[in-house]
Protein backbone atom coordinates (compact mmCIF):
# COMPACT_ATOMS: atom_id res chain seq x y z
CA UNK A 1 0.00 0.00 0.00
CA UNK A 2 2.94 2.32 0.12
CA UNK A 3 2.69 2.42 -3.79
CA UNK A 4 -0.82 4.41 -3.06
CA UNK A 5 1.66 7.75 -2.17
CA UNK A 6 3.44 8.33 -5.58
CA UNK A 7 0.27 6.73 -7.39
CA UNK A 8 -1.95 8.84 -6.23
CA UNK A 9 0.36 12.33 -5.92
CA UNK A 10 0.78 11.43 -9.74
CA UNK A 11 -2.81 11.18 -10.61
CA UNK A 12 -3.62 14.34 -8.59
CA UNK A 13 -0.85 16.17 -10.82
CA UNK A 14 -2.49 15.14 -14.00
CA UNK A 15 -5.75 15.71 -12.90
CA UNK A 16 -4.34 19.48 -11.80
CA UNK A 17 -2.66 20.23 -15.08
CA UNK A 18 -5.84 18.87 -17.20
CA UNK A 19 -7.98 20.67 -15.67
CA UNK A 20 -6.72 23.96 -17.04
CA UNK A 21 -8.59 27.30 -16.40
CA UNK A 22 -9.88 25.72 -13.98
CA UNK A 23 -7.16 25.43 -11.90
CA UNK A 24 -5.78 28.82 -13.13
CA UNK A 25 -9.82 30.28 -11.97
CA UNK A 26 -9.24 28.26 -8.74
CA UNK A 27 -6.14 29.27 -7.92
CA UNK A 28 -6.95 33.16 -8.22
CA UNK A 29 -9.48 32.95 -5.88
CA UNK A 30 -7.81 31.55 -3.28
CA UNK A 31 -4.75 33.75 -3.71
CA UNK A 32 -6.70 36.47 -3.99
CA UNK A 33 -8.11 35.09 -0.27
CA UNK A 34 -4.66 34.64 1.17
CA UNK A 35 -3.99 38.36 -0.22
CA UNK A 36 -6.18 39.79 1.58
CA UNK A 37 -5.76 37.89 5.00
CA UNK A 38 -2.17 39.12 4.74
CA UNK A 39 -2.75 42.61 4.18
CA UNK A 40 -5.31 42.49 6.58
CA UNK A 41 -2.82 40.72 9.16
CA UNK A 42 -0.49 43.68 8.14
CA UNK A 43 -2.30 46.19 8.87
CA UNK A 44 -3.79 44.89 12.09
CA UNK A 45 0.15 44.42 13.10
CA UNK A 46 1.58 47.88 12.10
CA UNK A 47 -1.79 49.32 13.46
CA UNK A 48 -0.25 48.20 16.78
CA UNK A 49 2.98 49.36 16.24
CA UNK A 50 1.38 52.78 15.89
CA UNK A 51 -0.49 52.34 18.95
CA UNK A 52 2.41 51.86 21.35
CA UNK A 53 4.56 54.14 19.77
CA UNK A 54 2.20 56.67 20.56
CA UNK A 55 1.53 54.92 23.46
CA UNK A 56 4.98 55.42 24.20
CA UNK A 57 5.05 59.11 23.32
CA UNK A 58 2.59 60.26 25.62
CA UNK A 59 2.82 60.73 29.76
CA UNK A 60 0.91 63.14 32.02
CA UNK A 61 2.94 66.53 33.11
CA UNK A 62 2.56 67.24 36.77
CA UNK A 63 3.52 71.21 36.93
CA UNK A 64 4.69 72.17 39.88
CA UNK A 65 4.36 76.10 40.89
CA UNK A 66 7.30 78.03 40.29
CA UNK A 67 8.52 78.27 43.89
CA UNK A 68 8.28 74.45 45.05
CA UNK A 69 11.61 73.18 46.08
CA UNK A 70 13.28 70.46 44.28
CA UNK A 71 13.25 68.55 47.55
CA UNK A 72 9.28 68.38 47.44
CA UNK A 73 9.12 67.45 43.60
CA UNK A 74 11.35 64.27 44.22
CA UNK A 75 9.33 63.43 47.12
CA UNK A 76 6.19 64.05 44.76
CA UNK A 77 8.00 61.93 42.38
CA UNK A 78 9.06 59.07 44.73
CA UNK A 79 4.99 58.49 45.51
CA UNK A 80 3.32 58.81 42.48
CA UNK A 81 6.21 56.08 41.32
CA UNK A 82 4.60 53.52 43.72
CA UNK A 83 1.07 53.73 42.33
CA UNK A 84 0.57 50.92 40.58
CA UNK A 85 -0.77 51.75 37.30
CA UNK A 86 2.18 54.68 36.74
CA UNK A 87 5.32 52.68 34.63
CA UNK A 88 7.52 55.29 35.01
CA UNK A 89 8.06 59.07 35.93
CA UNK A 90 10.79 61.30 35.36
CA UNK A 91 11.98 64.66 36.70
CA UNK A 92 12.51 67.72 34.27
CA UNK A 93 14.01 70.71 36.56
CA UNK A 94 13.23 74.07 35.34
CA UNK A 95 16.69 74.48 34.07
CA UNK A 96 16.44 71.65 32.18
CA UNK A 97 13.23 72.36 30.88
CA UNK A 98 14.56 75.63 29.33
CA UNK A 99 17.83 73.94 27.83
CA UNK A 100 14.99 71.74 25.97
CA UNK A 101 12.98 74.52 25.11
CA UNK A 102 15.96 76.29 23.57
CA UNK A 103 17.26 72.94 21.68
CA UNK A 104 13.68 72.73 20.07
CA UNK A 105 13.28 75.90 19.17
CA UNK A 106 17.04 77.00 18.22
CA UNK A 107 15.12 77.98 14.61
CA UNK A 108 12.96 80.24 15.95
CA UNK A 109 14.25 83.43 16.73
CA UNK A 110 11.05 85.17 17.99
CA UNK A 111 10.94 82.79 20.56
CA UNK A 112 14.63 82.41 21.66
CA UNK A 113 13.74 86.85 21.51
CA UNK A 114 10.28 87.25 23.73
CA UNK A 115 12.73 84.51 25.92
CA UNK A 116 15.19 86.77 26.57
CA UNK A 117 12.78 89.53 27.08
CA UNK A 118 11.06 87.93 30.19
CA UNK A 119 14.78 87.55 31.56
CA UNK A 120 13.27 84.92 34.17
CA UNK A 121 12.99 81.38 33.72
CA UNK A 122 9.49 80.73 33.15
CA UNK A 123 9.25 77.39 33.12
CA UNK A 124 7.80 75.30 36.07
CA UNK A 125 9.54 72.16 37.56
CA UNK A 126 7.63 69.29 35.63
CA UNK A 127 7.39 65.44 36.63
CA UNK A 128 6.33 63.34 33.12
CA UNK A 129 4.06 60.59 34.60
CA UNK A 130 3.85 57.18 32.12
CA UNK A 131 1.01 54.80 32.40
CA UNK A 132 1.00 51.25 31.64
CA UNK A 133 -2.30 51.59 30.30
CA UNK A 134 -3.66 54.86 27.94
CA UNK A 135 -6.92 54.27 30.09
CA UNK A 136 -5.40 54.78 33.82
CA UNK A 137 -4.60 58.08 32.80
CA UNK A 138 -7.83 59.78 34.09
CA UNK A 139 -7.35 57.68 37.17
CA UNK A 140 -3.57 59.01 37.83
CA UNK A 141 -4.34 62.20 36.98
CA UNK A 142 -7.05 62.23 39.76
CA UNK A 143 -4.85 60.87 42.27
CA UNK A 144 -2.23 63.46 41.45
CA UNK A 145 -4.47 66.14 42.33
CA UNK A 146 -6.00 64.67 45.20
CA UNK A 147 -2.63 63.85 46.67
CA UNK A 148 -0.76 66.08 49.59
CA UNK A 149 0.88 67.02 46.67
CA UNK A 150 -1.65 69.11 45.43
CA UNK A 151 -0.46 72.36 47.37
CA UNK A 152 2.63 72.46 45.41
CA UNK A 153 0.86 71.41 42.28
CA UNK A 154 -0.24 74.09 39.06
CA UNK A 155 -1.59 72.09 36.52
CA UNK A 156 -1.99 68.62 35.70
CA UNK A 157 -2.42 67.91 32.12
CA UNK A 158 -2.96 64.39 30.65
CA UNK A 159 -6.39 64.16 28.57
CA UNK A 160 -5.33 66.36 25.17
CA UNK A 161 -3.85 62.31 24.72
CA UNK A 162 -5.85 60.09 26.59
CA UNK A 163 -8.80 60.69 24.60
CA UNK A 164 -6.98 60.31 21.00
CA UNK A 165 -5.39 56.90 22.34
CA UNK A 166 -8.87 55.53 23.52
CA UNK A 167 -10.33 56.34 20.29
CA UNK A 168 -7.43 55.05 17.99
CA UNK A 169 -7.34 51.54 20.14
CA UNK A 170 -11.23 51.64 19.29
CA UNK A 171 -10.86 51.89 15.91
CA UNK A 172 -8.15 49.66 15.49
CA UNK A 173 -10.26 46.99 17.88
CA UNK A 174 -12.97 47.47 15.29
CA UNK A 175 -10.70 46.97 12.70
CA UNK A 176 -9.48 43.77 13.67
CA UNK A 177 -12.87 42.20 13.67
CA UNK A 178 -13.92 43.76 10.49
CA UNK A 179 -10.33 41.97 9.00
CA UNK A 180 -11.54 38.75 11.07
CA UNK A 181 -15.04 38.56 9.47
CA UNK A 182 -13.54 39.34 6.19
CA UNK A 183 -10.68 36.68 6.28
CA UNK A 184 -13.39 34.23 7.16
CA UNK A 185 -15.89 35.16 4.51
CA UNK A 186 -13.24 34.78 1.77
CA UNK A 187 -11.77 31.55 3.54
CA UNK A 188 -15.05 30.19 3.06
CA UNK A 189 -15.81 31.53 -0.45
CA UNK A 190 -12.56 29.89 -0.72
CA UNK A 191 -13.43 26.54 0.30
CA UNK A 192 -16.41 26.51 -1.92
CA UNK A 193 -14.71 27.30 -4.77
CA UNK A 194 -11.99 24.81 -4.46
CA UNK A 195 -14.74 22.27 -3.87
CA UNK A 196 -16.65 22.96 -6.68
CA UNK A 197 -12.94 22.27 -8.74
CA UNK A 198 -13.09 19.37 -7.31
CA UNK A 199 -16.78 18.37 -7.50
CA UNK A 200 -16.16 19.03 -11.50
CA UNK A 201 -12.73 16.73 -11.53
CA UNK A 202 -14.58 14.15 -9.66
CA UNK A 203 -17.45 14.14 -12.13
CA UNK A 204 -15.30 14.09 -15.26
CA UNK A 205 -13.16 11.14 -13.35
CA UNK A 206 -17.30 9.14 -12.48
CA UNK A 207 -16.24 6.34 -14.89
CA UNK A 208 -12.63 6.25 -13.39
CA UNK A 209 -13.48 5.96 -10.10
CA UNK A 210 -16.56 3.45 -11.11
CA UNK A 211 -14.12 1.14 -12.24
CA UNK A 212 -11.62 1.71 -8.94
CA UNK A 213 -14.53 0.55 -7.28
CA UNK A 214 -15.36 -2.75 -9.28
CA UNK A 215 -11.65 -3.42 -9.36
CA UNK A 216 -11.52 -3.30 -5.21
CA UNK A 217 -9.92 0.13 -4.91
CA UNK A 218 -10.59 1.84 -1.04
CA UNK A 219 -12.15 4.76 -0.76
CA UNK A 220 -8.94 6.15 0.13
CA UNK A 221 -7.09 5.32 -2.70
CA UNK A 222 -10.07 7.00 -4.96
CA UNK A 223 -9.89 9.61 -2.52
CA UNK A 224 -6.40 10.63 -2.59
CA UNK A 225 -6.21 11.60 -6.14
CA UNK A 226 -8.70 14.41 -5.48
CA UNK A 227 -7.02 15.58 -2.12
CA UNK A 228 -3.65 16.13 -3.79
CA UNK A 229 -5.26 18.09 -6.52
CA UNK A 230 -7.20 20.40 -3.54
CA UNK A 231 -3.57 20.75 -1.83
CA UNK A 232 -2.08 21.45 -5.67
CA UNK A 233 -4.91 24.87 -5.25
CA UNK A 234 -4.14 25.66 -2.05
CA UNK A 235 0.01 25.12 -1.97
CA UNK A 236 0.31 26.99 -5.14
CA UNK A 237 -1.72 29.91 -4.20
CA UNK A 238 0.01 30.50 -1.19
CA UNK A 239 3.27 30.27 -3.07
CA UNK A 240 2.06 32.81 -5.17
CA UNK A 241 0.12 34.84 -2.39
CA UNK A 242 3.03 35.72 -0.67
CA UNK A 243 5.60 37.47 -2.71
CA UNK A 244 2.05 39.13 -4.13
CA UNK A 245 1.11 40.79 -0.22
CA UNK A 246 5.08 41.35 0.01
CA UNK A 247 5.82 43.46 -2.62
CA UNK A 248 1.82 45.22 -2.52
CA UNK A 249 3.19 46.48 0.76
CA UNK A 250 6.71 46.80 0.05
CA UNK A 251 5.99 48.96 -3.07
CA UNK A 252 2.45 49.68 -3.31
CA UNK A 253 0.81 50.59 0.34
CA UNK A 254 4.05 52.53 1.01
CA UNK A 255 4.70 54.53 -1.59
CA UNK A 256 3.48 58.02 -1.02
CA UNK A 257 2.77 58.69 -4.54
CA UNK A 258 0.61 56.07 -5.11
CA UNK A 259 -2.24 57.54 -2.90
CA UNK A 260 -3.47 54.29 -1.39
CA UNK A 261 -4.73 54.83 1.74
CA UNK A 262 -4.58 52.20 4.18
CA UNK A 263 -6.69 52.79 7.08
CA UNK A 264 -4.94 54.16 10.15
CA UNK A 265 -1.60 52.85 9.31
CA UNK A 266 1.04 55.38 8.01
CA UNK A 267 3.95 53.35 5.85
CA UNK A 268 6.61 54.02 8.54
CA UNK A 269 4.69 51.21 10.69
CA UNK A 270 4.50 49.04 7.35
CA UNK A 271 7.77 49.19 7.12
CA UNK A 272 8.28 48.28 10.37
CA UNK A 273 6.46 45.43 10.20
CA UNK A 274 7.75 44.59 6.85
CA UNK A 275 11.06 44.76 8.12
CA UNK A 276 11.33 44.06 11.97
CA UNK A 277 8.37 41.47 11.98
CA UNK A 278 7.88 39.86 8.44
CA UNK A 279 11.62 39.75 7.76
CA UNK A 280 12.69 38.39 11.11
CA UNK A 281 10.18 35.76 11.07
CA UNK A 282 9.91 34.79 7.60
CA UNK A 283 10.74 30.76 8.28
CA UNK A 284 7.78 31.14 10.66
CA UNK A 285 4.86 33.62 8.43
CA UNK A 286 6.19 31.70 5.27
CA UNK A 287 5.57 27.39 6.31
CA UNK A 288 2.10 28.59 8.00
CA UNK A 289 0.63 30.70 5.23
CA UNK A 290 1.72 27.36 2.97
CA UNK A 291 0.18 25.27 5.31
CA UNK A 292 -3.14 26.78 5.69
CA UNK A 293 -3.33 27.08 1.76
CA UNK A 294 -2.83 23.23 1.59
CA UNK A 295 -5.42 23.11 4.36
CA UNK A 296 -8.15 25.00 2.85
CA UNK A 297 -7.37 22.52 -0.35
CA UNK A 298 -7.46 19.32 1.63
CA UNK A 299 -10.39 20.07 3.36
CA UNK A 300 -12.53 20.99 0.63
CA UNK A 301 -11.53 18.28 -1.23
CA UNK A 302 -12.39 16.16 1.53
CA UNK A 303 -15.78 18.21 2.24
CA UNK A 304 -16.44 17.55 -1.89
CA UNK A 305 -15.66 13.65 -1.58
CA UNK A 306 -17.31 13.02 1.31
CA UNK A 307 -20.62 12.24 0.40
CA UNK A 308 -19.78 10.94 -3.23
CA UNK A 309 -17.60 7.90 -1.84
CA UNK A 310 -19.96 7.05 0.96
CA UNK A 311 -20.70 3.23 1.64
CA UNK A 312 -19.21 0.89 -0.23
CA UNK A 313 -21.95 -1.42 -0.54
CA UNK A 314 -25.93 -0.81 -0.61
CA UNK B 1 -16.29 -22.50 -2.94
CA UNK B 2 -19.49 -20.34 -3.07
CA UNK B 3 -22.34 -21.26 -0.69
CA UNK B 4 -25.63 -18.84 -1.14
CA UNK B 5 -27.98 -19.59 1.60
CA UNK B 6 -31.57 -18.37 1.70
CA UNK B 7 -29.92 -15.11 0.42
CA UNK B 8 -33.50 -12.77 -0.35
CA UNK B 9 -32.99 -9.26 -1.68
CA UNK B 10 -36.19 -7.10 -1.08
CA UNK B 11 -36.26 -3.33 -2.96
CA UNK B 12 -38.42 -1.15 -0.92
CA UNK B 13 -41.70 -0.98 -2.31
CA UNK B 14 -41.24 -4.03 -4.81
CA UNK B 15 -41.50 -7.33 -4.91
CA UNK B 16 -38.81 -9.53 -3.92
CA UNK B 17 -35.84 -9.58 -7.07
CA UNK B 18 -34.70 -12.51 -5.59
CA UNK B 19 -36.52 -14.90 -2.78
CA UNK B 20 -34.58 -17.73 -0.64
CA UNK B 21 -32.23 -18.34 -3.20
CA UNK B 22 -29.81 -21.29 -2.41
CA UNK B 23 -27.30 -23.27 -4.61
CA UNK B 24 -23.68 -24.22 -3.82
CA UNK B 25 -20.41 -23.74 -6.25
CA UNK B 26 -17.45 -25.89 -6.40
CA UNK B 27 -14.06 -24.84 -6.93
CA UNK B 28 -13.19 -24.66 -10.60
CA UNK B 29 -16.68 -25.12 -11.86
CA UNK B 30 -18.44 -22.94 -14.43
CA UNK B 31 -21.75 -22.24 -14.04
CA UNK B 32 -23.97 -20.12 -15.83
CA UNK B 33 -26.98 -18.51 -14.15
CA UNK B 34 -30.13 -17.68 -16.75
CA UNK B 35 -33.03 -16.05 -16.52
CA UNK B 36 -35.38 -13.49 -18.28
CA UNK B 37 -34.83 -9.85 -17.20
CA UNK B 38 -35.92 -8.77 -14.19
CA UNK B 39 -34.85 -12.46 -12.93
CA UNK B 40 -32.59 -11.47 -10.67
CA UNK B 41 -29.49 -12.19 -12.21
CA UNK B 42 -27.90 -8.60 -11.98
CA UNK B 43 -28.99 -8.76 -8.23
CA UNK B 44 -27.67 -11.61 -7.24
CA UNK B 45 -24.23 -11.08 -9.40
CA UNK B 46 -23.96 -7.36 -7.09
CA UNK B 47 -24.46 -9.51 -4.35
CA UNK B 48 -21.74 -11.75 -5.36
CA UNK B 49 -19.14 -8.85 -5.92
CA UNK B 50 -20.52 -7.21 -2.27
CA UNK B 51 -22.14 -3.93 -4.54
CA UNK B 52 -25.09 -5.00 -2.45
CA UNK B 53 -26.38 -6.34 0.86
CA UNK B 54 -28.85 -9.20 0.62
CA UNK B 55 -31.77 -8.25 2.80
CA UNK B 56 -31.14 -11.81 4.28
CA UNK B 57 -29.52 -15.07 3.93
CA UNK B 58 -25.56 -15.52 3.88
CA UNK B 59 -23.17 -15.52 0.99
CA UNK B 60 -20.34 -18.02 2.00
CA UNK B 61 -16.67 -17.18 0.26
CA UNK B 62 -14.76 -20.60 1.08
CA UNK B 63 -15.04 -20.03 4.78
CA UNK B 64 -16.27 -16.27 5.38
CA UNK B 65 -19.84 -15.13 5.16
CA UNK B 66 -19.15 -11.87 2.61
CA UNK B 67 -22.27 -10.18 4.51
CA UNK B 68 -20.70 -9.65 7.08
CA UNK B 69 -17.55 -7.96 5.64
CA UNK B 70 -16.50 -4.66 6.85
CA UNK B 71 -15.24 -1.80 4.47
CA UNK B 72 -11.40 -3.32 4.12
CA UNK B 73 -12.64 -6.55 3.62
CA UNK B 74 -15.11 -5.73 0.89
CA UNK B 75 -12.50 -3.54 -1.33
CA UNK B 76 -10.05 -6.96 -0.57
CA UNK B 77 -13.11 -9.26 -1.47
CA UNK B 78 -13.56 -7.69 -4.82
CA UNK B 79 -9.87 -8.01 -5.97
CA UNK B 80 -10.39 -11.92 -4.68
CA UNK B 81 -13.12 -11.98 -6.76
CA UNK B 82 -12.84 -10.36 -11.24
CA UNK B 83 -15.91 -9.47 -12.66
CA UNK B 84 -16.59 -8.26 -16.19
CA UNK B 85 -19.96 -6.82 -17.57
CA UNK B 86 -21.38 -6.41 -20.55
CA UNK B 87 -20.34 -2.83 -21.39
CA UNK B 88 -16.63 -3.72 -20.55
CA UNK B 89 -15.66 -0.55 -18.52
CA UNK B 90 -12.41 -0.10 -19.99
CA UNK B 91 -10.89 3.52 -18.97
CA UNK B 92 -11.01 4.84 -22.86
CA UNK B 93 -7.84 7.22 -22.00
CA UNK B 94 -5.46 4.44 -21.60
CA UNK B 95 -4.17 1.55 -23.54
CA UNK B 96 -4.56 -1.83 -23.36
CA UNK B 97 -1.60 -2.56 -21.37
CA UNK B 98 -2.58 0.43 -18.77
CA UNK B 99 -6.54 -0.62 -18.56
CA UNK B 100 -5.05 -4.17 -17.01
CA UNK B 101 -2.07 -2.50 -15.13
CA UNK B 102 -4.99 -0.43 -13.35
CA UNK B 103 -6.24 -3.54 -11.47
CA UNK B 104 -2.75 -4.44 -10.26
CA UNK B 105 -2.22 -1.10 -9.02
CA UNK B 106 -5.11 -0.18 -7.43
CA UNK B 107 -4.48 -3.51 -5.40
CA UNK B 108 -0.81 -1.94 -4.36
CA UNK B 109 1.24 -3.81 -6.98
CA UNK B 110 4.72 -2.87 -7.59
CA UNK B 111 5.60 -1.68 -11.32
CA UNK B 112 8.37 -4.76 -11.64
CA UNK B 113 5.15 -7.02 -10.64
CA UNK B 114 3.18 -4.93 -13.51
CA UNK B 115 5.46 -5.55 -15.91
CA UNK B 116 6.03 -9.01 -15.47
CA UNK B 117 2.08 -10.00 -14.74
CA UNK B 118 0.54 -7.93 -17.68
CA UNK B 119 2.21 -9.59 -20.79
CA UNK B 120 1.41 -13.15 -19.22
CA UNK B 121 -2.41 -12.85 -18.71
CA UNK B 122 -2.70 -10.59 -22.17
CA UNK B 123 -0.80 -13.54 -23.71
CA UNK B 124 -3.18 -16.13 -21.97
CA UNK B 125 -6.33 -13.75 -23.36
CA UNK B 126 -4.85 -13.74 -27.03
CA UNK B 127 -3.94 -10.20 -26.83
CA UNK B 128 -0.30 -9.78 -26.90
CA UNK B 129 0.80 -7.05 -29.96
CA UNK B 130 -2.28 -5.22 -28.83
CA UNK B 131 -0.57 -3.68 -25.50
CA UNK B 132 -0.25 -0.07 -27.23
CA UNK B 133 -3.90 -0.09 -28.68
CA UNK B 134 -6.60 2.30 -27.16
CA UNK B 135 -10.19 0.84 -26.66
CA UNK B 136 -11.60 2.37 -29.57
CA UNK B 137 -8.95 1.05 -31.75
CA UNK B 138 -10.31 -2.55 -30.90
CA UNK B 139 -13.38 -4.40 -31.80
CA UNK B 140 -16.39 -5.32 -28.92
CA UNK B 141 -14.94 -9.06 -28.92
CA UNK B 142 -11.35 -8.00 -28.32
CA UNK B 143 -12.64 -4.83 -25.75
CA UNK B 144 -14.65 -7.89 -23.61
CA UNK B 145 -11.17 -9.40 -23.15
CA UNK B 146 -8.66 -6.65 -22.10
CA UNK B 147 -11.72 -6.67 -19.43
CA UNK B 148 -11.25 -10.02 -18.55
CA UNK B 149 -7.63 -9.86 -18.33
CA UNK B 150 -8.24 -7.02 -16.18
CA UNK B 151 -10.34 -8.92 -14.24
CA UNK B 152 -7.37 -11.84 -14.03
CA UNK B 153 -5.05 -9.68 -13.42
CA UNK B 154 -4.72 -10.25 -9.51
CA UNK B 155 -5.49 -14.28 -9.93
CA UNK B 156 -8.70 -14.25 -8.53
CA UNK B 157 -10.42 -17.67 -7.54
CA UNK B 158 -13.26 -16.48 -9.07
CA UNK B 159 -14.44 -14.89 -11.97
CA UNK B 160 -17.90 -13.62 -12.48
CA UNK B 161 -19.06 -12.25 -16.17
CA UNK B 162 -22.49 -10.26 -16.43
CA UNK B 163 -23.58 -10.84 -19.86
CA UNK B 164 -20.35 -10.85 -21.13
CA UNK B 165 -21.36 -11.36 -24.98
CA UNK B 166 -24.56 -9.09 -25.21
CA UNK B 167 -22.67 -6.74 -26.72
CA UNK B 168 -20.86 -8.82 -29.08
CA UNK B 169 -21.86 -10.35 -32.69
CA UNK B 170 -22.28 -14.28 -31.95
CA UNK B 171 -18.75 -14.96 -33.09
CA UNK B 172 -17.21 -12.27 -30.96
CA UNK B 173 -18.72 -13.68 -28.19
CA UNK B 174 -18.03 -17.18 -28.75
CA UNK B 175 -14.46 -16.35 -28.38
CA UNK B 176 -15.23 -14.38 -25.22
CA UNK B 177 -16.82 -17.32 -24.27
CA UNK B 178 -13.70 -19.92 -24.85
CA UNK B 179 -11.63 -17.43 -23.37
CA UNK B 180 -13.58 -17.98 -19.72
CA UNK B 181 -13.69 -21.49 -20.66
CA UNK B 182 -9.83 -21.75 -21.38
CA UNK B 183 -9.13 -19.53 -17.69
CA UNK B 184 -11.65 -22.45 -15.85
CA UNK B 185 -9.65 -25.12 -17.34
CA UNK B 186 -6.47 -23.09 -15.62
CA UNK B 187 -8.68 -23.45 -12.65
CA UNK B 188 -10.74 -20.65 -12.22
CA UNK B 189 -14.13 -20.78 -11.23
CA UNK B 190 -16.41 -18.97 -13.42
CA UNK B 191 -20.03 -17.80 -13.00
CA UNK B 192 -21.83 -16.58 -16.06
CA UNK B 193 -24.88 -15.02 -16.38
CA UNK B 194 -26.29 -14.39 -20.02
CA UNK B 195 -28.99 -15.18 -22.46
CA UNK B 196 -27.10 -15.95 -24.70
CA UNK B 197 -29.10 -19.18 -26.00
CA UNK B 198 -26.76 -20.12 -28.41
CA UNK B 199 -23.82 -19.96 -25.37
CA UNK B 200 -25.72 -21.75 -23.05
CA UNK B 201 -26.49 -24.78 -25.55
CA UNK B 202 -22.98 -24.97 -26.92
CA UNK B 203 -21.14 -24.85 -23.43
CA UNK B 204 -23.32 -28.00 -22.18
CA UNK B 205 -22.27 -26.86 -18.41
CA UNK B 206 -24.26 -26.34 -15.06
CA UNK B 207 -26.78 -23.69 -15.51
CA UNK B 208 -29.16 -22.45 -12.79
CA UNK B 209 -32.12 -20.99 -13.81
CA UNK B 210 -33.94 -18.09 -12.43
CA UNK B 211 -37.49 -16.82 -12.57
CA UNK B 212 -39.04 -14.13 -10.75
CA UNK B 213 -36.21 -14.00 -8.20
CA UNK B 214 -36.40 -17.65 -7.79
CA UNK B 215 -34.57 -20.95 -8.33
CA UNK B 216 -36.48 -22.96 -10.68
CA UNK B 217 -34.07 -24.81 -12.06
CA UNK B 218 -30.40 -26.37 -11.44
CA UNK B 219 -29.16 -29.02 -13.56
CA UNK B 220 -25.75 -30.04 -14.63
CA UNK B 221 -25.12 -29.84 -18.57
CA UNK B 222 -28.32 -27.91 -19.09
CA UNK B 223 -29.60 -26.40 -21.61
CA UNK B 224 -31.83 -23.05 -22.29
CA UNK B 225 -34.83 -23.48 -21.10
CA UNK B 226 -36.47 -20.50 -19.01
CA UNK B 227 -39.26 -22.57 -17.53
CA UNK B 228 -38.25 -25.38 -16.74
CA UNK B 229 -39.02 -27.00 -14.30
Amino acid sequence: MRLNFPRTLKTGFKNFYRNGWLSVATISIITVTLFIINIQFAVVISDNLLLNDIKDRVSISVYFKPETTEQDVLLAKEDFGKYQEVASVEYISKEKALEDFKIENADNDIMLKSLEEIETNPFNPTLSVKAHEPRDYELIARAVNDSSYSEFIDTVNYDKYSKVINSLGDEIDANKQTGLALGITLAIIAILITFNSVRITMYAHSREIEIMRLVGASNNYIRMPFVWEGIFYGFISAVIAIPLSFVYLKFVAISEASGVALPISNSVYIKQFLENIFLQNAFKIVPAELGIGILLGAMSSIIAMGRYLGKPRK
Amino acid sequence: MIECKNVSKIYLGDSPALENVSFRIEDKEFVSIIGASGAGKSTLIKILHAEERPTSGEIIFDEDDIVEYKKKQIFQHRRDVGVVFQDFKLLPKKNVFENVAFAMEVAGKTDAEIAEDVPKVLEIIGLEGLEDKYPHELSGGEQQRVAIARALINKPKVLIADEPTGNLDPESGWEVLESLLKINKYGTTVVLATHDREAIDRLNKRVIVLKDGKIISDKNNGKYDLDEK
